[in-house]
C-alpha cells in the first residue's frame, strides 16, 4: 500500500516531465512490422526440447539457420514447400556422392552468428552431434534419415563438412532441412553447458545462439515473442535480409477475437481461425484468404483392428460405407479441404502410388448392412466414438453425424469427448476402439507414411494394424532408388490399405491463412506454420 | 492503537491456524492430479516422431518415473524451498509464471470489484429506500440480466460493439497495446507502474485495455452485491435506531449513509470477499476472451494438458489468496463494526 502513497507526488512530477518530452516519442513503423496472432503459444526457443509447440518451431526457423532448406513450388496456384528442391541455407553448395553415401557441404564464407563470430564446420558438427546424442527431439527425426551417431559427421576443413550414411537414404538430405537440426553457436552454447547438461539444453531453451534471419527481442512464454531482423543475413533465396523489420507473434486464445483483429487490420496474419469465420471473412472480400489443403496431413476415422468387433474386416468395411462423407465434410470443415472419399478407381486398382489418395468409398447403407451381415452382426453393436477437446470445433459436428448414420445400420454409438492429454494417453495405450484423429508428416513420401503410421505397436499406428506384407513393402520402398518401382510399391501399399481398411481417411483440411491484402509471399510450409521470412508487404 | 495491535496479533494467529488447511490443499491437489486420467508425458511428446523413448525422457524430466509417495516428498521439499516446479507448457518455473500473471489477474479483479461495488451499493440502497417501486424493479431486472448473461457472452458482446463496430476500444489482446513500451516492472500492476514511470500515455493505454474486461466481470457480480445490500438495508432501515434517528429529525442522507448503511455493510463486505476470491480464479472465460495473461487461463491450459506443476501451484496460490482475503474481510469487520472481534 505504501507504493501508492509515494506514487502520487512522484507521478505529478513525472507528468510535467512527460508533457515537456511529449512529441519526441517516435511512432513505431507499423508498415515494417508484421503482427501475427495465434491461439497457441511459443514455449521454448530451442525446437529440440521435448514438448515444443508448433509455434516454437516457426520461431526457431527464423532465429536459426539450417544447412539446407526446402524450395517452394506452386500447387493449384498456391505456394507450397517443395520436398524435391533442396537449396543451401548455411551451406553455399552441397554434393551427394554417386553411391549416395556421402553428403558434402561447403559453408558460406560470410555467414556469422548473431554475436558476430563466424559459422564454422565445428559449429555444424557440434550442433548435429547434439541432435543425435542429446535427449532431444532431433534424435527421432534424424533417425528417419539414417543419421544416428556422431561418428557420421566429419569436419573436413573450417568451411567443409561431411555426412556419411550407412545406406543411400533419400530422406537424409531433406531431414537436414527440417526444424530440428539447427546450427548453434557452439562456443556460446558450451559456455553455458554444465556437467549434467553438456548440450546446454536448459540454457538454449531460454536463449538463442543462432545465425538466423531474425534476432530475439522479447520472449514471454504463453504471451508473445518479438523478433527483429538481422540486417546482415543473406541466406534466403534472394540473398537479402528478411523483408519485415519486426515480427510480433502474439497469443490470442479466442478465435473470434483473432478474426476481429485481422478484419479490423490490427493483425496482419492468422492461420488458425474457425472454418466458419474464414468463410465469412472470405465472403466479405476485404482480406486475402489463401487456403491450401495440408497435403502432408490426413484426418481419419480410426478403428482399432485388435479390439472386437473392429478386428473383423467386414465390420470395418461396413463402417466405411455407412459414413455420411459429404455431410461430414460440410459440417466439420465447411467444405474447406481436399476430400479423400468418393473416388472411382478404374478396375478397382489404386489410381496412384502417392499417399494419401482419394478412396473409392461413399455412403451406401445397403452395402454397409450386407457387410455387417457377413460379419455375423446383422443387428449391429454398441461402441464409443472419441475425439479430443482441442479438435471439438470440427470433430463435434462430425461425430454427431457419424452417430446418426451408424444408427441406421444398427450400430449404437456413444460420443466421448476427451481432454487432449487423456485422449493421447488412451491412444498410446491402445484403449480406444473407434475415434477420429489426424496425422502429419514433415517429409511426406509414401513409404514414410506407411512405415510410421501403419507399422508396429506404437502410438501413431492408430489402427494397430499388423500386416507383415505391408511392412515388408514399405521397408523395401524406403531404399528403392528407381522411381517407377517406387511408384509400383506405393500402388501395392494403397491396394492393401483399401482391402484391409484399417482406418478410413476422410480428408486433408485446409490451412486457411487470412491476411491483410498488403501481405505477400505466404507459403504453406512442411511444419504447417508460417515462415516469417517468406513474407513481405506491398 | 492498542486495539489495532491486538487485532493484528489475532490476525497473525488466525493466519497460522490456516496453515494446516493449506497443507491439506497441497497434498490433496497433488494426489488428485495423479489420479486424473491423462499422462502428461504422452501429451507433451507429440512431435511428429515422438516415440516411446521421448515419452520416457519427459517422464523422467517431470519426475513421473518415481513412485507417487517419493514424488510427493520431493514436491513438498521443493515447495518448502519456494520452488513450485517447472511448467511443461510454458517451459518456465511455475513461481515465475505465477509472479508475472498474478498481478494481471489482481489488477483486473480489483478494478472489476471496484466497479461492481460502486454501482451495486448505490443501486441496492436506492432499491431499499423505495421497495416495490419502479426503481426497485428496475434494479432487480438489471441484476437478473447481469447474472443471466455469462461473462464470455457479455465480453464478446462488448468487444463486438466497442471494438469491432465503433472502434472506440483498443484491440482486446492483453493488458496493453502491443506497440506501447512497457514501464519498468515495480509492482506488476500496470496502472501503478505507468504512473510511477510517469508515462501518462501508457497509463491511458493500459486503462483502456482494462475497462472492457473489468466491465464484463463486474456485470456478473453486481447482482449478488446489489441484492445483499438491498436486503441488509431493508433490515437496517426498519430497525429501532433508524426510527429514533428519524424521530429526532436528522437529515435523511445522514440517516441513510451514517446509520443505516454502516450497519448494513457487514454482509456486503463478506460477500465482496467471497466474490473477489471467486472472480480471481473463476474468471477464466473473461481472461480467454480478452487474451488477458492472468492466472486462471494459465491454470485451465495447464489442466487440459495435464501439466501438473502449474495446476498445483495455482490451487495453492488460490488457497492462500482465499485465506488472506478472509483475513482482510475479518479486519474490515472490525473497522466497520467495532463490536466485532476476530479470533
Amino acid at each position: 500500500m505504501s507504493v501508492t502513497g509515494t506514487g502520487r507526488p512522484l507521478s505529478a512530477v513525472a507528468f510535467l516531465a512527460f508533457l515537456l518530452a511529449a512529441g519526441s516519442a517516435q511512432a513505431q513503423t507499423r508498415a515494417e512490422t508484421l503482427r501475427y496472432v495465434t491461439g497457441a503459444s511459443v514455449n521454448t526457443l530451442d525446437p529440440n526440447i521435448p514438448g515444443t509447440t508448433r509455434e516454437a518451431f516457426a520461431v526457431s526457423l527464423c532465429t536459426y539457420d539450417r544447412l539446407v532448406s526446402f524450395g517452394r513450388k506452386q500447387l493449384n496456384g498456391k505456394w507450397v514447400f517443395d520436398l524435391d528442391t533442396i537449396t543451401g541455407e548455411l551451406a553455399e553448395s552441397y554434393d551427394v556422392s554417386p553411391d549416395g553415401l556421402k553428403l558434402t557441404f561447403r559453408l558460406r564464407k560470410d555467414a556469422k552468428f548473431q554475436d558476430g563470430s563466424p559459422v564454422t564446420a565445428d559449429d555444424v558438427k557440434w550442433s548435429l552431434d547434439r541432435a543425435v546424442t542429446a535427449p532431444v527431439l532431433g534424435k527421432a527425426q534424424l533417425l528417419t534419415g539414417s543419421m544416428t551417431s556422431a561418428e557420421q559427421f566429419k569436419v573436413i576443413d573450417p568451411l567443409t563438412f561431411e555426412v556419411t550414411l550407412p545406406k543411400p537414404d533419400k530422406l537424409a538430405l531433406p531431414n537436414l532441412a527440417t526444424v530440428y537440426p539447427i546450427i548453434i553457436n557452439s562456443k556460446l552454447a558450451k559456455e553455458h553447458a554444465t556437467a549434467d547438461d553438456p548440450w546446454a539444453t536448459a540454457w538454449l531453451k531460454e536463449h538463442t545462439a543462432g545465425s538466423g534471419a531474425y534476432k530475439l527481442e522479447t520472449f514471454k512464454p504463453g504471451e508473445q515473442v518479438i523478433i527483429s531482423r538481422d540486417e546482415s543475413w543473406n541466406r534466403g533465396s534472394v540473398a537479402k535480409p528478411a523483408s519485415f523489420k519486426r515480427v510480433i507473434i502474439q497469443s490470442v486464445p479466442e478465435p473470434a477475437t483473432r478474426a476481429n483483429l485481422v478484419e479490423r487490420g490490427d493483425a496482419d496474419l492468422v492461420i488458425d481461425l474457425q472454418a466458419s469465420d474464414v468463410q465469412s471473412l472470405e465472403a466479405k472480400g476485404k482480406l486475402k484468404v489463401i487456403s491450401t489443403p495440408q497435403y502432408n496431413a490426413v484426418t481419419f476415422v480410426a478403428m482399432n483392428n485388435q479390439i472386437p468387433p473392429f478386428d473383423n474386416i467386414n465390420v470395418r468395411r461396413a463402417v466405411a460405407y455407412a459414413l455420411p462423407y459429404d455431410d461430414m465434410f460440410k459440417a466439420a470443415l465447411f467444405g474447406r479441404g481436399a476430400p479423400l472419399f468418393g473416388a472411382t478407381w478404374a478396375d478397382g486398382k489404386p489410381s496412384s502410388g502417392a499417399y494419401p489418395i482419394p478412396q473409392p468409398v461413399k455412403l451406401d447403407l445397403d452395402k454397409a448392412k450386407d457387410f455387417l451381415k457377413e460379419a455375423g452382426l446383422p443387428d449391429g453393436f454398441s461402441t464409443t466414438f472419441s475425439f479430443n477437446v482441442g479438435q471439438a470445433s470440427t470433430a463435434e459436428p462430425m461425430s454427431a453425424l457419424v452417430k446418426e448414420s451408424l444408427a441406421k445400420i444398427g450400430i449404437k454409438v456413444d460420443i466421448q469427448k476427451l481432454p487432449d492429454a487423456q485422449m493421447s494417453t488412451q491412444i498410446n495405450e491402445k484403449k480406444l476402439p473407434f475415434f477420429t484423429e489426424g496425422i502429419v508428416a514433415w517429409l511426406p513420401s509414401t513409404d514414410y507414411f506407411y512405415r510410421n503410421f501403419y507399422t508396429g505397436n506404437q502410438r501413431w499406428n492408430y489402427s494397430s494394424i499388423d500386416n507383415p506384407e505391408l511392412v515388408a513393402i514399405a521397408q523395401e520402398a524406403r531404399f528403392e532408388p528407381d522411381k517407377e518401382k517406387y511408384e509400383d510399391d506405393g500402388r501395392k501399399l494403397n491396394a492393401i490399405h483399401f482391402s484391409v481398411m484399417p482406418q478410413i481417411p476422410l480428408w486433408q483440411p485446409n490451412q486457411d491463412a487470412v491476411m491483410a491484402p498488403s501481405v505477400e509471399g505466404y507459403t504453406y510450409e512442411f511444419h504447417r506454420q508460417v515462415d516469417y521470412r517468406d513474407l513481405s508487404r506491398k | 492503537m492498542a486495539a489495532f495491535g491486538a487485532t493484528m496479533i489475532r490476525a497473525g494467529r488466525r493466519f497460522l491456524s490456516s496453515l494446516p488447511a493449506l497443507f491439506g490443499v497441497l497434498v490433496f491437489t497433488f494426489l488428485l492430479m495423479r489420479v486424473l486420467p491423462g499422462d502428461p508425458a504422452v501429451f507433451f511428446a507429440s512431435g511428429p516422431n515422438a516415440g516411446k523413448e521421448e515419452i520416457e525422457i519427459i517422464r523422467k524430466q517431470m519426475g513421473l518415473n518415481k513412485p507417487v509417495p517419493d514424488q510427493l516428498m520431493l514436491y513438498l521439499y521443493d515447495v518448502g524451498r519456494g520452488n513450485l516446479g517447472r511448467s511443461m507448457m510454458t517451459g518456465q518455473l511455475v513461481t515465475k509464471d505465477l509472479r508475472e500473471r498474478l498481478p494481471a489477474s489482481l489488477e483486473l479483479t480489483f478494478t472489476a470489484l471496484l466497479i461492481a461495488l460502486l454501482s451495486a451499493v448505490p443501486l441496492g440502497v436506492l432499491a431499499a429506500l423505495k421497495p416495490g417501486s419502479v426503481i426497485d424493479h428496475g434494479v432487480r431486472l438489471f441484476c437478473a440480466l447481469g447474472v443471466c448473461v455469462p461473462t464470455f457472452v457479455s465480453g464478446l458482446l462488448l468487444i463486438y460493439v466497442f471494438y469491432y463496430l465503433l472502434g472506440l476500444a483498443p484491440d482486446p489482446t492483453g493488458r496493453v497495446d502491443i506497440f506501447t513500451t512497457l514501464p519498468p516492472s515495480r509492482t506488476g500492476f500496470l496502472l501503478i507502474d505507468f504512473l510511477l514511470a510517469g508515462d501518462i500515455e501508457g497509463w491511458w493505454a493500459a486503462f483502456r485495455q482494462l475497462i472492457l474486461p473489468a466491465l464484463s466481470m463486474a456485470l456478473f457480480v453486481v447482482a449478488p452485491l446489489a441484492r445483499i445490500t438491498r436486503a441488509s438495508m431493508l433490515v437496517s432501515l426498519g430497525s429501532d435506531f433508524v426510527r429514533t434517528a428519524r424521530s429526532v429529525g436528522l437529515p435523511w442522507w445522514r440517516i441513510v449513509v451514517t446509520y443505516a448503511l454502516r450497519n448494513a455493510i457487514l454482509p456486503v463486505i463478506t460477500i465482496a470477499g467471497i466474490v473477489f476470491s471467486t472472480m480471481l480464479g473463476a474468471n477464466v472465460l473473461v481472461e480467454k476472451v480478452f487474451s488477458w495473461p492472468g492466472v486462471a487461463s494459465y491454470a485451465l491450459d495447464a489442466l487440459l494438458t495435464s501439466d501438473y506443476a502449474p495446476v498445483q501451484g495455482f490451487v495453492l496460490l488460490m488457497a492462500s489468496v482465499f485465506v488472506i482475503v478472509n483475513l482482510l474481510v475479518d479486519i474490515l469487520y472490525g473497522i466497520a463494526d467495532p463490536r466485532v472481534t476476530i479470533g
